[in-house]
């Protein structure tokens, strides 16, 4: 269904690179698009979109193509229909919940689908509360059920839960599920979040310093040695001592984890090292 | 009444010479704000002449382009028998010229607090630039908007160094209230003077004052 | 001989100083074309260097009353130097140096004349004036015109210029279609063949007697000086000037 090549010159803090990236997506795929901050993630949307021009490239849905830079085709961003979810949610903050879902309306559209995304991402009671007055949960729905409303040929969400605590971090990612299995439209999510990764996408793309390191399914990238012992980042909060066993409690992704060690497997361990 | 037909001249002067700038400063705003041309700085440059030429300086090449003689002024007198110098006309045009700054400038720092992500979001969803200006941007800088009106008005008002030179100073129809104070004044009317003078000092602080209460009130984005 | 040198020093300071001794004179717009001679004559004889500041006689009156530095004041009416005498800010009383003449000047038409068809007419769209408020020359247009019975018809042609200066300017660059300035301005040497004029029946407006006042500031400043150049203005010298730029002098 789409067909993407990038090619762009990106300056990061180390130094300059090169975003080369070729993508092909069908109809019902939920991309993750997963790296490290500074590789390039953000800027893959953005030429999607339109909102950025690759150096060189060819991006094509269907029977058209959005841009190629060897025919000097260039579509505007109003010209592809494409939903972007920003980081930054850009809710409009002189409209109201609903008109800025009927801002969105093209000309002629059914405004059915006003009230039925109203219904599903549960704004209704809201629908006449300026943006400033939701919460960040609420403010992140208004912002998906936004893109929706055209029923765009592909959804891109920019590091949607980014600001949100794990609670409604976890709703989100349901709301976003529904989104998905109710209009089935293709969608790629920029996430450093890991639990974005598994729970919503069936493909990953990793993503560094501009190139695909590696891609497939999270458990094809993420569980191929099974002997591996599980590997994670924490920070050690503290540590006692209890009858010749140490206690670390360590603090990983919001969760306290309490891990023993014995004597002679402590050497060289200082606390608040990283490890 | 003669002795308020000055005030009432200012105040025609500013209610006709705001909307014009408005219809131009607008679009010369969101030139300067958006555009991505080479040459911008010099545009910038010429927009902000008006703030620091003296106004003797306008004054002076207006009443050359316009006299009778002047580039503008024959091709005015032979195409449309008329002649703007000395008439309220030539005030309005003076206006528009000396406070473009004081509009364009206003509304270019209200277009450049936008953030960007709100203008895209607008073209993603389809909205021609047309529509996102009208429909996201210009609602969202009202308060560029006010003190570009504000300021504009005060300024015109005000200003009278341009107008002593164009304006030839004549009662009911050029004579505004700035000149006829300065007219007062050397005339040693003093009464007369502080008549106008007390009015428009009252106005402009009102002014002022509508002006930074209703700021007030918005917050940023 | 120590004493001596010293005594050298001190007069020839003096000296120096009274041949560079500087006295500004206020002079009425109308009168700046003859006052240029008049001055160049009184430096010629004296040695003291004239400084002239130009502009409507009501201007200069309002500067003079607000402490401006003048030493001598030549109006182009007697009522401000009046007013001045009589605000204790003069030295001696006014006396009447010239009598001033109206006349109608164009550069742009080719025929002139003050007929009241002729000025109502649309062929004249423009007429420049000294601002009656502040020009006596102004004041004695505007009295003309009533005289005439043409200022109700004409008023809304009229263009208020700042003194006779800025009259003789608009004039000159063609900005109106005429104007009434002073006599002396198209006699002066410039002017001459620059345009037509014709002059205004004396009968229609009052004689324009223009006085001259010492002020108060020159006896303070410049005694020798202001006073020297008071004087110097009876002279036979500076009256035929003075005559020759078309003013009367009785």
């Amino acid at each position: 269904m789409f067909e993407i090549k990038l090619k762009k010159r990106l300056s990061g803090t180390g130094g300059d690179f090169d975003l080369n990236l070729n993508l092909s997506i069908v109809e019902d795929d939920f991309i993750s698009l997963f790296g490290p901050s500074g590789s390039g993630k953000t800027t893959v949307l953005r030429c999607i979109a339109g909102l950025t021009d690759p150096d060189e490239g060819f991006i094509k849905f269907g029977n058209k193509v959005w841009f190629d830079s060897v025919k000097k085709i260039n579509l505007t961003p109003q010209e592809r229909n494409v939903g972007l979810v920003f980081q930054e949610y850009a809710l409009f903050p002189h409209f109201t919940v609903r008109e800025n879902l009927e801002y969105a309306l093209d000309k002629g559209q059914d405004r059915k689908i006003i009230d039925e995304l109203l219904y599903i991402s549960d704004l209704k009671e809201l629908s006449d509360s300026k943006p400033q007055r939701l919460s960040g949960g609420q403010k992140q729905r208004l912002a998906l059920a936004r893109a929706f409303v055209r029923k765009p040929s592909i959804l891109l969400l920019d590091e949607p839960m980014c600001a949100l605590d794990r609670s409604t971090r976890r709703k989100i990612q349901i709301e976003i599920l529904k989104l998905y299995k109710r209009y089935n439209i293709p969608i790629i999510i920029v996430s450093h979040d890991m639990t974005d990764v598994f729970k919503l996408a069936q493909k990953t793309v990793m993503l560094e310093n501009g190139k695909i390191m590696n891609s497939g399914t999270f458990s094809e990238m993420f569980n191929k040695e099974s002997d591996r012992k599980s590997e994670f980042v924490g920070e050690i909060i503290s540590v006692q001592k209890n009858n010749g066993i140490y206690i670390f409690t360590i603090l990983v992704n919001e969760n306290l984890i309490k891990l023993s060690v014995s004597d002679n497997e402590i050497e060289n361990i200082n606390t608040s090292q990283k490890s | 009444m003669e002795i308020l037909s000055p005030l009432w001249l200012s105040f025609k002067l500013s209610i006709i010479a705001v909307p014009l700038l408005l219809l131009t400063g607008v679009p010369a705003a969101y030139f300067l704000a958006f555009s991505k041309s080479r040459f911008k700085h010099i545009w910038e440059a010429v927009v902000s002449l008006p703030l620091v030429l003296p106004p003797s300086v306008i004054g002076f090449y207006l009443v050359l382009l316009f006299s009778p003689n002047g580039y503008i002024g024959s091709v005015l007198k032979s195409v449309l028998d008329v002649q703007l110098l000395f008439s309220f006309p030539i005030l309005v045009i003076g206006a528009v010229i000396f406070n473009f700054p004081f509009m364009v400038n206003s509304i270019k720092a209200g277009f450049e607090s936008i953030p960007a992500y709100l203008i895209e979001a607008s073209y993603t969803l389809g909205k021609s630039k047309k529509e996102t200006l009208l429909k996201i941007m210009i609602p969202n800088i009202k308060p560029a908007f006010l003190t570009g009106i504000v300021l504009c008005f005060a300024h015109t008002v005000g200003e009278f160094g341009v107008i002593l030179m164009i304006g030839g100073n004549i009662p009911g129809s050029t004579r505004v209230a700035s000149v006829a104070i300065y007219n007062e004044v050397e005339a040693l009317n003093y009464n007369a003077a502080h008549f106008h003078s007390l009015i428009l000092l009252s106005v402009s602080f009102i002014m002022l004052l509508i002006l930074y209460t209703v700021n007030r009130k918005y917050k940023g984005f | 001989m120590r004493k001596l040198y010293l005594i050298i020093i001190i007069l020839t300071g003096m000296g120096i100083r009274l041949y560079c001794e500087k006295i500004t004179v206020a002079v009425a717009a109308n009168v700046q074309y003859a006052f240029e001679d008049i001055s160049t004559e009184f430096t010629k004889e004296t040695g003291i260097e004239v400084v002239p500041i130009i502009g409507s006689s009501g201007k200069l009156t309002t500067q003079i009353k607000n402490g401006a530095p003048f030493e001598v004041f030549l109006s182009a009416d007697t009522k401000y130097p009046e007013a001045i005498f009589n605000d204790k800010l003069a030295s001696e009383e006014p006396f009447i140096y010239a009598c001033g003449s109206l006349v109608l000047w164009s550069a742009k038409l080719k025929e002139i004349n003050c007929s009241p068809e002729y000025l109502e007419s649309d062929r004249i769209k423009k007429i420049a004036i000294a601002n009656p408020d502040t020009a006596p020359y102004g004041r004695a247009t505007i009295e003309f015109f009533k005289n005439i019975g043409i200022y109700e018809k004409i008023s809304s042609k009229l263009v208020y210029c700042e003194s006779i200066s800025q009259a003789n300017q608009y004039i000159l660059s063609e900005a109106v279609d005429l104007g009434f300035t002073s006599k002396s301005t198209v006699m002066a040497s410039d002017m001459k063949g620059k345009g037509k004029w014709t002059e205004v029946n004396e009968s229609t407006y009052s004689a324009i007697d223009q006085s001259a006042v010492l002020l108060k500031y020159g006896t303070d400043n410049h005694p020798e000086g202001s006073k020297k150049f008071y004087k110097f203005l009876k002279s036979k010298k500076a009256v035929s000037i003075l005559e020759n730029y078309g003013y009367i002098v009785k």
